[in-house]
């Protein structure tokens, strides 16, 4: 007996050490994530849930635990006490401590969601269209033991993410931050309203100048008169061709907090490598994507100034067109997103049930992946339709 | 790297010279004139009242004058009157001594007590003074070999706190003792900031031993002793606190205790001839009960450091020109914990903490030019282990110096 524990002593830190971050983002497979906060510090977190403190936590998945941890509260109109998304950050407190390769993690509680498969599955739609997302899986989060729901495990997007799905984790990453109603007009010559928008995520001890004069450029170019030079000059400073894209998808996804969103632009990182001033969009937080059916595929195109003038280009147009089609057609091709979503349902459905900190009741559940799977019945035959119209 | 090449550093030490060149000299002319006119055998002004009464007047100012390639806690390139005291001490009839002391600077009482002195084996001291632990910690400040005292002296020891004690020498002198209850664990360990956490009602003894004594060995004037404390610190981060020689942070402690508060002092002293050798070693734990992040305890946060400082009279006590001494000292400081579970860390709740050390060493002058005027000078080499900690985080090592006047009556 003594032996046999022994060899399994021994062997545990083996298993341990094999699994990836491929593994912890499994999302055929409901996780188990368990955080260990001092009793204290979680009722200081619950209490000022809306400030963006620090605590220190263990971490602990499938037996690894990562000790000294920083856990904050997270979120802008979904931040709760009840049910917090958290933000784990493992190198807070130890410099270069990483889990599974990962210098952070985000717990989204998917609390405006329902059906809380929204967020998960929009990812997943955007990587089959080729675009770089954040990886995500569900977990059932304990914290001290106690049940606290259902989760998104989603990764960060940081230097770790870029460097994997660009090839290059070097140059300037930027959050946008909700701060109004901004639709990419031009905020002058101050670097300040930027820098309010954009939270410089790498590169923070670099000067403003250097990190938002191509961000101020940009907006700068794209508020010109559209004429035979707008596309070059503006293409000095986006990927245009990305920019479309990005935007196209979240048009299929019926997204209403996106690039495009109905409070001004929301939900996206930009990043610009060290080398030149050319931006691309990161898709984030897409729980508010499976919105009408019918979405137009030209809503609220009009309010937005960067992206109106892009699609006066027939060429942009073309490709907006294009890649709305090929959303329509990848959803629908062997009832991909039906599927997917069905899929996601049969994984989470008791643990949302066992979810006391969401918002929604078992009714609002079900109607919710009603609706969701309706969408994937009907919404690819409605873009289809009117990209057919707009060509 | 020499100590003044840096180029980052040099401005400031061209103002620290300028004000070196311009004060040092006039100052120690004053020293002269004023040491000239006054008797060497000149004592104290006193009031006596019979047999029953005994009053001395004592009055104490110091001047320093500080740079460092390093920040500092207080910035004293120029000339700062740091010290004024006042005070008296004395005897009521035979049996009781006292000693009153106000520091005019920062407008607070020092020594205030009552010395029950009737026999020699158990005196009873009752008053504000300072708790007994520490060699370095509990020689007065006119007697230091050093502008500052040891950091472990000055951040560990407890220093001065309200109480009763109970002292004396036993064993035909070869041993003193000391031993109190205080209400606090000294100013030493009080917060200036007033969210920091320090003792409650403190325990403190410390046993002084002179084994040789009565020999007529060069080891006659060695003595070796212990000291022990222990309190109780309530929940927060403590007051306890990693500073530089001259005052600059290189590890907070932040990290939450709770418990048991425990110092342990070992020391010893050596006075041959001309020649002093001492040392002393302080470690102070506290408990952290209750504060992992599954609300179990961790290891006890410790600070702990010593030193070995040497000096040499360049002049007998009876030379015309005064006691000129050379002194050496290399000190300690480190802050961590006993923990051995896991990578260091920043947390506030980390087994193991990611603390810092500090070492220091300093050469210095001093001339006691008589019994009221004392001028010392100082260079010190600190050397932080982790300088992101530090008061320049870009570099570990810088140098400093300092000279003090120091004016006694």
């Amino acid at each position: 007996m003594t032996m046999l524990l022994l060899v399994a002593m021994l062997l545990s830190p083996v298993v341990a050490g094999a699994e990836s971050s491929d593994d912890f983002f499994d999302s055929r497979t409901l996780h188990d994530v368990r955080l260990y906060i001092h009793s204290e510090d979680l009722r200081q977190l619950r209490e000022r849930y809306l400030e963006d403190i620090y605590y220190p936590a263990d971490f602990e998945w499938r037996g690894i635990r990562m000790r000294n941890v920083g856990v904050r509260v997270r979120g802008l109109a979904t931040r709760s006490a009840t049910k917090p998304g958290l933000r784990i950050d493992f190198n807070r407190y130890v410099g270069q401590q990483t889990f599974l390769g990962m210098a952070s993690l985000v717990l989204d509680n998917a609390l405006k969601d329902p059906s809380m498969i929204r967020e998960r599955t929009s990812m997943a739609f955007i990587k089959r269209m080729g675009q770089p997302a954040p990886r995500e899986s569900f977990g059932r989060v304990y914290i001290n033991g106690a049940y606290e729901g259902l989760y998104a495990l989603v990764e960060a997007v940081d230097s770790t993410f870029l460097a994997r799905e660009l090839g290059d984790g070097l140059g300037y990453l930027f959050e946008h931050k909700f701060v109004d109603g901004f639709y990419a007009g031009d905020l002058g010559d101050d670097l300040g309203p930027y820098k309010l928008r954009f939270d410089a995520e790498t590169h923070r001890l670099e000067g403003d100048y250097t990190l938002y004069s191509p961000i101020r450029e940009l907006f700068r170019e794209a508020n010109r008169e559209v004429d035979a030079v707008w596309r070059e000059r503006v293409g000095w400073f986006i990927d245009l061709d990305q920019l479309v894209t990005h935007v196209a998808i979240e048009t299929f996804l019926a997204e209403f907090d996106g690039f495009l969103g109905g409070s001004g632009m929301a939900n996206f990182y930009l990043y610009r490598p060290v080398a030149g001033n050319v931006h691309r969009l990161i898709a984030w937080d897409r729980d508010t994507t499976f919105q009408e059916i019918d979405a137009e595929i030209f809503a609220r195109v009009e309010d937005n100034a960067l992206f109106r003038r892009a699609l006066m280009f027939p060429e942009l147009r073309m490709l907006y067109l294009d890649v709305l089609e090929q959303c329509a057609r990848a959803a629908a091709q062997d009832r991909w997103l039906e599927v997917e979503l069905l899929q996601m349902h049969q994984l989470v459905r008791e643990a949302v049930r066992e979810d006391t900190g969401r918002l929604y009741s078992d009714e609002d559940y079900e109607a919710a992946i009603r609706h969701l799977l309706s969408f994937a019945q009907r919404r690819p035959a409605f873009v289809i339709d009117q990209v057919a119209k707009a060509r | 790297m020499c100590p003044w090449c840096s180029q980052r550093t040099a401005a400031k030490f061209e103002h620290g010279r300028r004000v070196v060149v311009t004060h040092v000299p006039a100052i120690l002319l004053a020293v002269l004139i004023l040491a000239s006119a006054v008797r060497a055998d000149a004592q104290h002004p006193s009031l006596t009242a019979g047999d029953w009464l005994r009053v001395d007047f004592r009055a104490r100012f110091q001047g320093d004058v500080r740079r460092s390639e390093a920040p500092m806690a207080r910035d004293d390139s120029r000339l700062d009157i740091a010290r004024r005291r006042l005070g008296v001490e004395g005897r009521v009839g035979r049996v009781f001594a006292y000693q009153v002391e106000y520091e005019l600077g920062s407008n607070e009482w020092r020594d205030v007590y009552l010395d029950y002195r009737q026999f020699r084996a158990v005196q009873v001291k009752a008053g504000a003074f300072k708790l007994p632990f520490g060699l370095d910690e509990n020689t007065s400040s006119t007697s230091l070999d050093f502008i500052y005292r040891a950091r472990i002296s000055s951040r560990l020891a407890p220093g001065r706190d309200r109480g009763v004690a109970v002292h004396g020498r036993v064993l035909a002198n070869a041993v003193t003792y000391e031993a109190g209850v205080f209400g606090h664990d000294g100013d030493n360990a009080r917060p200036s900031n007033s969210t920091r956490v320090f003792g409650g009602r403190t325990v403190a003894t410390r046993v002084v031993a002179h084994p040789f004594r009565s020999s007529e060995s060069p080891f006659a004037s060695l003595q070796v002793g212990g000291a022990l404390s222990s309190t109780n610190v309530p929940l927060g981060f403590p007051a306890v606190r990693a500073r530089t020689v001259f005052g600059v942070s290189f590890y907070d402690s932040d990290v939450w205790v709770e418990g048991r508060r425990q110092r342990t002092g070992l020391e010893a002293r050596w006075r041959p001839g001309r020649a002093s050798l001492q040392s002393e070693y302080i470690r102070l734990t506290d408990e952290r009960r209750g504060q992992s992040v599954e609300d179990g305890d961790l290891s006890p946060l410790t600070a702990h450091g010593w030193y070995v400082s040497g000096t040499y009279a360049l002049t007998g006590k009876r030379h015309r020109l005064g006691i000129v001494e050379l002194a050496a000292r290399y000190e300690t400081l480190s802050f961590g914990s006993s923990g051995s579970n896991g990578e260091a860390s920043t947390s506030a709740r980390a087994d193991v903490v990611l603390g810092n050390t500090d070492r220091a060493t300093t050469l210095g002058a001093s001339w006691s030019v008589n019994q009221w005027v004392k001028v010392q000078a100082n260079v010190v080499r600190e050397d932080i282990r982790r300088p992101s900690m530090g008061p320049m985080p870009g570099r570990g090592a810088f140098w400093s110096r300092a000279f003090r006047l120091q004016l006694t009556i």
